[in-house]
């Protein structure tokens, strides 16, 4: 089948503002949306430039905007979108080059919830592992699912009117620690995305549950969080 | 050098959240409504002479009385959806029906409102 592929072109050395270039390829329907970025910067135009890295929706590299939604390129196939494929940067965020997004803005936020495991007690014993039960485990196992793609983050209407806001994905970090047994930082957490640009710029407008690769069900997530803060219990 | 970031009103609602994004977007055009309402409404008693007659005219026009009670009946059908989902966050995983419901309740409540309206209006 023939696609036509609409892609976001800016380049920094040229451009003084962003322009779309058409490409016609021959694809199959089974192809991914990264293969036909990949063919158009093998076969049509070297200066194409956009993120990838496994290709295999793990890394997150490829998260940007198609057909007007948050996805990974990896991720989508033709037959997902249709022939007719608009491929765009993900919103919110500077474009640097093409498809490629200034992701500093994100990881600054992501910074802000303490992304990491904090346990001062001593080791067991044994000096092994701290053990929790599977049912402990169960309670944070869908937020740990998270690649810091930004595609929930960057659908946000929230993050963009601010990108101050914490975001989706800084949020739902922070529920994959708070939630955590082992951790003993839960109430720094809670009082950190209290703050005015965390928690409470969540509008419930869900479109960070739709674009997120790994299903995570953020929204639930982030009600949970609102729910911890209030009540001052993390169950 | 880097694009600016920009995200404008236009370039935001073409983004396709499916129906939770419609629901977020006339909630906002819902509150803003309401608020041209009142504004209007104030400035109506406020002004008085010509000007207040006229803005009495305006927000007395059945057709923005219409889109009035669009706003508000949303606006609040809407909210009470967020404020339930908020409080029960295990209901979010039946935010599509949520979304659903709302549009049951909304669409018959709205529709006999605008007949109520209209009828008045047209038939004297």
């Amino acid at each position: 089948m023939q696609v036509t592929l609409k892609v976001f072109r800016y380049n920094p050395e040229v451009d003084k503002r962003f322009r779309y270039e058409t490409y016609t390829i021959e694809a199959e329907e089974t192809d991914r949306i990264l293969d036909l970025l990949e063919y158009v910067k093998g076969y049509k135009d070297g200066t194409l430039s956009f993120r990838r890295s496994c290709a295999h929706g793990v890394c997150g590299s490829d998260a940007m905007r198609i057909n007007g939604r948050n996805m990974l390129a990896c991720k989508t196939l033709v037959r997902d979108v249709g022939d007719r494929i608009t491929v765009e940067p993900l919103l919110g965020l500077k474009v640097a080059k093409d498809l490629i997004v200034d992701m500093e803005p994100f990881f600054d936020n992501y910074k802000k919830v303490l992304p990491y495991f904090i346990n001062e007690s001593p080791l067991p014993e044994n000096g092994r592992e701290r053990l929790q039960s599977p049912e402990q485990r169960a309670r944070f196992d869908e937020t740990t699912k998270c690649i810091l793609c930004a595609a929930c983050t960057t659908s946000c209407p929230s993050f963009w009117a601010s990108d101050q806001y914490y975001g989706p994905a800084a949020l739902v970090t922070a529920h994959r620690f708070i939630f955590d047994s082992r951790d003993e930082a839960a109430s720094e957490r809670m009082h950190i995305i209290a703050e005015t640009d965390g928690l409470a710029r969540c509008h419930t407008a869900y479109n960070c549950t739709l674009a997120c690769p790994r299903e995570i069900p953020i929204t639930k997530a982030i009600g949970e969080l609102k729910l911890a803060t209030i009540t001052g219990k993390v169950e | 050098m880097s694009l600016k970031r920009n995200v404008s009103l236009a370039t935001g609602l073409r983004y396709k959240g499916q129906g939770p994004m419609l629901t977020f977007v006339l909630h906002r055009i819902g509150g803003l409504g309401m608020a041209i309402f009142v504004t209007v409404h104030i400035l109506a008693s406020f002004l008085g002479g010509e000007l207040g007659v006229f803005l009495n005219t305006v927000y007395e026009n059945w057709l923005f009385q219409i889109f009035v009670f669009f706003c508000a009946l949303f606006h609040a059908i809407n909210g009470l959806r967020i404020t339930i989902l908020d409080l029960f966050p295990k209901l979010l995983e039946h935010s599509r029906e949520a979304i659903w419901i709302e549009w049951a309740v909304f669409v018959p409540v709205f529709g006999i409102a605008v007949l109520v309206i209209v009828q008045s209006a047209l038939g004297g």
